[in-house]
């Protein structure tokens, strides 16, 4: 009876851990700061702060559904940020600029995709690679500087607000939408999770695993790209390294979504779970006026913590 | 070695162990002797890997009791067994590609030191070489193991063993990737081994170098000893008759097959794991693939479904020339395979009913990529009843499956379009009784709709049950092609052991 009782509420911290943490993050932070925390605009910017972080690990999702990984995401969208701007500046509109940037870096993810699913890198040393090329580009053709000044109608995307929704957060829900709908309701978010269970068994039904892969690493060129875009839009400035933090935010971010939801496997609401984690605990230390440096070691606490309470509970279940 | 200078070294007495729904020992009695090669023969399923896993310490037995040097002890775990100088060398050697072999041999050992924490090198080596000439091995000391030949680093392993003080070695075909000049110099130090008063327990299908090198030969059938003999007093023939033993149950379905026309013509077909194998498969027919573990019946199966490619050779479906270069280009055509190992290559274990058996029809119930799920449960709910799969939701992850109701989803997925050409390797492989038999009648039913089939499997009785035709192959090349009426299981083994003449 008590092993049962045990059993049970280890499947529910399983199951639920990362999300009752998230909601014990809001009430701490809540408690501490009543007057700052949960106010609407507090809210409001905390949703407009990670929007962009979100857009990116969208397309990261994907990438680690079939185990493997991106760590080239913030290089490209600095490199997107930095390729729009300069396009932009030298007189090209400012919806074409977009949209060359966008397929620059679409290209620079199915690039990754070639290396590693077809080439035999792995997802690590092949996207370790692109990251500092990319960055490396980035650098150099913005002489490592910041491009101020960009054109009045760029400011939009990442600061506009339609009714009382910012862009940046419509932008957001919808990649998540298409995201879930990828995932969720199309063959080919089929083929993702199966190659992710078992790659073999998923070849051998005829699934072409190496082009499911090659796409996978386009998509996350895609939106780490939107991002970038977005990113570049609301700083109104692009900056070489400016997405260099999505590396990491974003990987931390899908980790901390394959706690929950669907058990183990990537997944777009765990990883929008994980975004507002890291958004959250970022606002609200800051908030407490914690500084910055000590903000990054607790971050990386809470991710141990909990993809360890995950595995520990999984264990245990056994 | 003569026979007054041997002694018993370790005895087993009444080894029982139990699975769920199979008996894989029942009341095994044997003994070892020091200074001995002593052969362990049987069919798979015989229950030697299960003796092994026992000795090892990897398995627990029901009962049973050992007396090491007539002293008794029991043993819970691969510690123990090291403890009684038990060692085991399989096939995997376990050895540190990176490491050399001097390194691998004293693996674990506390290395000689000099001027404190330093590595005395040399006198390492010279340790090392000590065993090496002991057991008249030679073996490069300072090159990775990674560098070495297959016989090589089973020496290595060897030594290492010898290293350890073991006193009984036991060998799982050890033998299977050697060349003949190689496996003399296995058998070289086999001998040396045996003369330094060691037990060599050697296990191999290979009945010839059973005959060869050892002294005694137990024989092992359904999970019991069936006969203990000296070497010297056995042949080939006599090997064989007391491995198969028991009558072919009537556990097969019967046939309604009327044979058709030519389906599936394989001419000349090669590559690097097959040698010029040519057959024809008619629409209903089932051709059975005779041959031993490791003889390409599995690889031969691979290539037709596009995941080896071919160097040279033709294949004609339905009288069009067919050669696919992946799984889906096989699948696009009609011709599908079961694959060996169905955890390792036939589910996603973590997904579900549904999602696996439509895995391989996706494009059939999706539009434009969007799925249509009520559609696609459907036809996994169809295809599910048709192999009579026992799953109160199809919802469920396939791992809390049993082995057949798993091996069911397979065959639903791969059969969920009528197939031209269906392959199957070992399609009953833990599969209970009850569950091999409806498969046995999916089968049937299948070739009875005009599909040509081919089947492997290490369980002859399942290929003679089943097949209407054999082809055997040894070592890549098609030995013969037999009407199953005319084999037997005594001719059976001997065409998969390449025996022409029985």
């Amino acid at each position: 009876m008590k092993t049962n009782n045990k059993t049970k509420a280890l499947a529910i911290i399983k199951t639920w851990g990362t999300l009752m943490g998230f909601f014990l993050l809001l009430i701490i932070f809540s408690s501490l700061r009543p007057d700052v925390f949960p106010s609407g605009r507090n809210l409001k910017n905390i949703i407009e702060q990670v929007a962009t972080l979100a857009i990116v690990a969208s397309g990261v999702t994907v990438v680690m559904i079939t185990g493997d990984f991106d760590l080239s995401v913030g290089a490209i969208a600095s490199l997107v940020g930095v390729v729009a701007a300069l396009l932009m500046k030298s007189g090209v509109g400012t919806v074409p600029s977009i949209l060359i940037a966008l397929l620059l870096g679409t290209s620079a993810g199915l690039l990754n995709g070639v290396l590693i699913a077809f080439g035999g890198l792995s997802a690590f040393v092949g996207t370790l690679a692109t990251m500092t090329a990319y960055g490396g580009i980035a650098l150099l053709i913005s002489k490592g500087t910041t491009i101020f000044a960009l054109p009045e109608n760029f400011r939009a995307l990442g600061q506009g607000i339609i009714g009382f929704l910012p862009i940046s957060v419509l932008i957001m829900a919808f990649t998540v939408f298409v995201v879930y709908i990828l995932l969720e309701q199309t063959t080919y978010g089929r083929r993702l999770y199966a190659i992710g269970g078992n790659e073999e068994a998923s070849f051998l039904s005829g699934i072409r695993t190496r082009e499911v892969r090659l796409i996978a690493f386009g998509i996350s060129g895609f939106f780490a790209s939107l991002g970038g875009i977005v990113l570049t839009s609301r700083l109104f400035s692009a900056h070489p390294q400016a997405g260099s933090p999505f590396m990491l935010n974003a990987a931390a971010a899908v980790f901390l979504g394959m706690t929950s939801f669907r058990e183990g496997e990537a997944n777009i609401m765990g990883t929008l779970l994980g975004v507002f984690i890291i958004g959250v605990m970022g606002n609200g230390l800051n908030i407490l006026g914690i500084n910055t440096y000590v903000q990054s070691i607790l971050t990386g606490a809470i991710i141990i913590f909990a993809v360890l309470l995950s595995s520990i509970a999984k264990k245990r279940q056994r | 070695m003569s026979k007054q200078d041997r002694r018993e070294v370790l005895r087993i007495e009444g080894l029982a162990k139990q699975y769920p729904g199979v008996r894989a020992l029942k009341n095994v009695d044997l003994s070892f002797d020091s200074g001995e090669v002593h052969g362990l023969v049987g069919e798979n399923g015989a229950g030697k890997s299960t003796l092994i896993k026992i000795l090892a310490g990897i398995v627990k037995a029901d009962e049973g009791s050992f007396l090491f040097d007539s002293t008794p002890a029991s043993i819970n775990s691969s510690k123990d067994a090291s403890k009684h100088g038990l060692c085991f060398i399989h096939q995997e050697l376990n050895l540190v590609n990176y490491f050399n072999a001097m390194e691998n041999i004293f693996l674990g050992h506390r290395y000689p030191h000099r001027f404190g924490p330093l590595v005395d090198w040399k006198k390492l080596k010279q340790q090392a070489q000590e065993i090496l000439d002991v057991l008249a091995i030679d073996v490069p000391l300072e090159i990775p193991v990674l560098h070495l030949s297959a016989v090589q680093r089973a020496m290595v392993a060897i030594a290492r063993a010898f290293a350890v003080k073991g006193s009984i070695y036991f060998m799982d075909e050890p033998a299977t990737a050697l060349t003949d000049i190689e496996k003399e110099k296995l058998f070289a130090v086999i001998q040396n081994l045996k003369n330094q008063g060691k037990t060599v327990v050697y296990v191999t299908h290979n009945l010839e170098d059973i005959l060869r090198i050892t002294d005694r030969v137990t024989i092992m059938r359904d999970g019991q000893v069936v006969k203990r003999s000296n070497t010297r007093d056995m042949t080939k023939d006599s090997l064989i008759s007391a491995m198969i033993g028991k009558s072919l149950e009537s556990a097969f379905p019967s046939s309604k097959t009327v044979i058709g026309k030519p389906l599936f013509v394989v001419e000349h077909l090669k590559n690097a794991y097959i040698h010029d194998i040519s057959f024809t498969v008619h629409s209903g027919e089932i051709l059975g693939i005779g041959g031993l573990v490791g003889s390409g019946r599995t690889e031969l199966l691979e290539t037709l479904y596009g995941v080896r490619s071919i160097d040279y050779g033709s294949i004609f479906l339905e009288g069009k020339p067919y050669r696919p270069s992946s799984p889906k280009k096989a699948i696009e055509q009609g011709v599908v395979l079961v694959p060996e190992e169905r955890r390792k290559s036939g589910l996603v274990l973590n997904r579900s009913i549904n999602e696996n058996i439509t895995l391989m029809s996706l494009s059939e119930v999706s539009r434009f990529g969007l799925l249509k799920h009520a559609y696609l449960r459907q036809r996994a709910k169809e295809a599910g009843k048709n192999v009579h799969l026992k799953a109160s939701e199809y919802t469920q992850q396939v791992t809390t499956l049993s082995g057949g109701n798993q091996q069911k989803v397979v065959f639903a997925k791969t059969i969920m379009n009528m197939p031209k050409v269906l392959m199957l390797d070992e399609p009953s492989k833990g599969v209970d009784v009850g569950a091999r038999f409806e498969i046995y009648s999916i089968i049937r039913d299948l070739a009875a709709k005009g599909a040509a089939i081919l089947i492997v499997s290490s369980d002859f009785n399942e290929v003679l049950g089943l097949s209407d035709r054999i082809l055997f192959i040894k070592e890549g090349a098609m030995t013969s092609i037999q009407p199953n009426k005319e084999i037997d299981q005594e001719r059976y083994l001997h065409y998969c052991y390449g025996r022409t003449n029985a």
